[in-house]
């Protein structure tokens, strides 16, 4: 039981990186990013394969949020011309893009057969099942660094500005600043923490595949992000954990509920999360956490 | 209100611009005598001093339609100059023409004498060529006072370095743009708002709101797009009394479009109206609102 608690544990934490950076794009500037998980995947990828050929584990978890950010550049570029609606789609195509290279890449990434044997954390201090518990500590001290880092970024002339953008970006040219640069910025930094979520989920689960980063995965961000309240970091947080305990509430209920496949269930569960989302949108839309607006 | 809401000290920032704010020789039009507009300037002073703003032959069409057609205006250093004109006369795209939201068809315009015609809004705001908007774009979810900082000209506080590696530095700069903030809010009756989300605030306190945030700018020139619309009959006399007192102590030229010709015609000295996409007359407001083109293009003859 330990064991479990502490697997949800890192997952959720896992979680909570990403919302973090998904929270810094669209939650403070008001970036739209549907492809978050292509961040979360070649941070993931880049970790795993670099370790894999001999590399130390904390390089190559640099290279893999370095990576990650970098892959966002282009996309932050594009979204300077884009609309929002666009970016949407281009935001997921590129995601399906990642995945679909990852895939196809069989030389560098063994394709959909995936990739086994990544080194777990902390397996070389040869302190068996421990291994697992400091991984969690690992992840708890990462995430209130980010935590910290983002309130401190968001309290800055720089955070006012992103969230100035993210309430009226022609206002903020005609104040003579430059929104271009920032939103780039904020795309980039956002991407690495989800690269850096990759290179823990990589070391976490030990074997990497291209369909764990489907869409769904950004989809479940987005929700954990929107459940806390976009713009709050607190909220990302709180996010994160609501979703993992829903998610991993919801596995318990095919033993309550006999009769219910594994397939119809994830089904349920993604109806739920409907259901859920769109009583937020309706009863809360500024998110648990985000004070109520008139 | 009196002259006692005026914040003391001076309400530039440090090290602003050495444009020539008080104290400049001002003759009885309202123009500079002598006296260089800017740095830059000072070759041209010598010669005859380009005006602050022109704009020759701006045209801009959307579709088929020209809703800015060939529109030429001039506007003097520290001078107040209105706009009138129906509704969808054109007035609004032409300050998107001049301020750069838009980019014209044709013609071009000039600050201070150097052609701005390509240069972007953030570039002209720079410059000193500031401007509100119709419908007022605050940031909805930023206070008062965040709304104005946001506006603070360039500071190190917004590079992602400086925020993490130089602390001190930004903390110190912040806190001297706070200081002007507070007067600007001070002296727009905007203090008790202060901490207040700018989405919650009345349609005249966004108007004034806005007027704060280009303030921050220290600009040498303010377009208002209709800062009385909305706004209570006391409230518009507390607006006017302001951009006289910016006029007479900062120096501040204001170009205004406004529906209410009353208020205006006491604050500008220059007049420009518009109709279907052109300037139909200018010049003197009394004169410009008695001429018979105007009384039928503008009011249909109701007047
Ligand atoms: N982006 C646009 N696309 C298409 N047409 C536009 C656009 N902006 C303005 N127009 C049209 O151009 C004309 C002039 O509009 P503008 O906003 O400049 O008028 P205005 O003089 O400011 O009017 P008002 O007093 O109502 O504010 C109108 O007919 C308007 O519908
Ligand atoms: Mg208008």
């Amino acid at each position: 039981m330990t064991a479990y608690l502490v697997a949800v544990g890192i997952v959720a934490l896992i979680y909570m990186l990403l919302t973090l950076g998904l929270n810094l794009q669209y939650g403070y500037t008001g970036l739209i990013n549907f492809g978050h998980v292509a961040f979360f995947a070649i941070g993931a990828y880049a970790s795993a394969l670099l370790t894999l050929s001999g590399w130390p584990m904390a390089p190559a978890f640099a290279v893999g949020t370095l990576l990650a950010g970098l892959a966002a550049w282009p996309i932050g570029l594009l979204s300077l011309r884009l609309s929002d609606d666009y970016l949407a789609v281009v935001t997921l195509g590129f995601s399906e893009a990642v995945r679909i290279t990852i895939q196809e890449e069989r030389w560098l990434t063994k394709g959909v057969q995936g990739l086994p044997g990544i080194p777990r954390m902390f397996q070389s201090l040869g302190i068996g099942e421990y291994a697992e518990i400091a991984t969690l500590a690992l992840l708890v001290v990462v995430n209130a660094a980010a935590v910290a880092l983002v309130v401190h970024l968001v309290r800055s002339p720089y955070g006012r500005l992103i969230q100035a953008i993210r309430d009226d970006e022609v206002a903020v040219e005609a104040l003579g600043k430059h929104p271009a640069r920032l939103k780039v910025q904020v795309f980039m930094v956002g991407a690495a923490l989800a690269g850096l979520a990759g290179g823990f989920y990589a070391h976490f689960i030990t074997y990497l595949s291209p369909d764990q980063f489907l869409p769904l995965v950004t989809f479940y961000v987005w929700i954990a992000m929107i459940i806390g309240g976009p713009g709050r970091t607190a909220g990302a947080v709180a996010g994160a954990t609501i979703l993992m305990v829903f998610l991993e509430g919801s596995r318990f209920t095919r033993e309550l509920v006999p009769g219910v496949s594994e397939v119809q269930l994830a089904s349920v569960r993604i109806a739920m999360i409907g259901l859920a989302l769109i009583l937020m949108t309706l009863y809360r839309p500024q998110g648990i956490f985000g004070e109520r607006k008139e | 209100m009196s002259a006692k809401g005026r914040p003391e000290g001076e309400l530039l920032p440090p090290g602003g611009k050495a444009r020539s704010a008080k104290g400049a020789p001002v003759s009885a039009k309202g123009r500079p005598e002598g006296a260089p507009a800017s740095p830059g300037a000072t070759a041209q002073a010598a010669r005859a001093a380009p005006p602050l703003l022109a704009a020759t032959g701006l045209v801009k069409a959307f579709g088929g339609f020209r809703a800015v057609d060939d529109v030429a205006f001039e506007v003097a250093e520290r001078q107040l100059t209105g706009i009138v004109g129906t509704n969808g006369a054109g007035k609004s795209t032409a300050f998107a023409l001049v301020a750069g939201q838009l980019a014209p068809d044709a013609g071009s315009v000039t600050l201070g004498g150097d052609d701005i015609t390509r240069l972007s809004p953030s570039a002209r705001a720079r410059r000193g060529l500031a401007r509100t908007f119709q419908v007022p774009r605050e940031f909805t979810h930023l206070t008062v006072r965040d709304n104005l900082l946001a506006a603070a000209p360039r500071t190190s506080g917004e590079t992602l370095s400086s925020v993490f590696l130089q602390p001190r530095r930004v903390r110190a700069e912040e806190a001297a743009q706070a200081a002007i903030a507070e007067r600007w809010l001070a002296f727009l009756n905007l203090a008790a708002v202060a901490d207040l989300h700018a989405g919650k605030l009345s349609g005249g306190q966004k108007k004034l709101l806005e007027l704060g945030r280009v303030l921050m700018l220290a600009p040498r020139l303010i377009l208002l797009d209709e800062p009385f619309a909305g706004v209570n009959p006391v409230l518009i006399g507390e607006i006017s009394a302001r951009i006289r007192e910016l006029n007479a102590t900062e120096g501040i030229a204001f170009v205004i479009i406004e529906h209410n010709l009353e208020a205006l015609k006491r604050l500008v000295s220059q007049l420009y109206v518009m109709d279907r996409g052109r300037v139909i007359a200018e010049g003197d407001p009394a004169a410009v609102l008695a001429d018979a083109r105007v009384q039928e293009a503008y009011m249909g003859g109701v007047i």
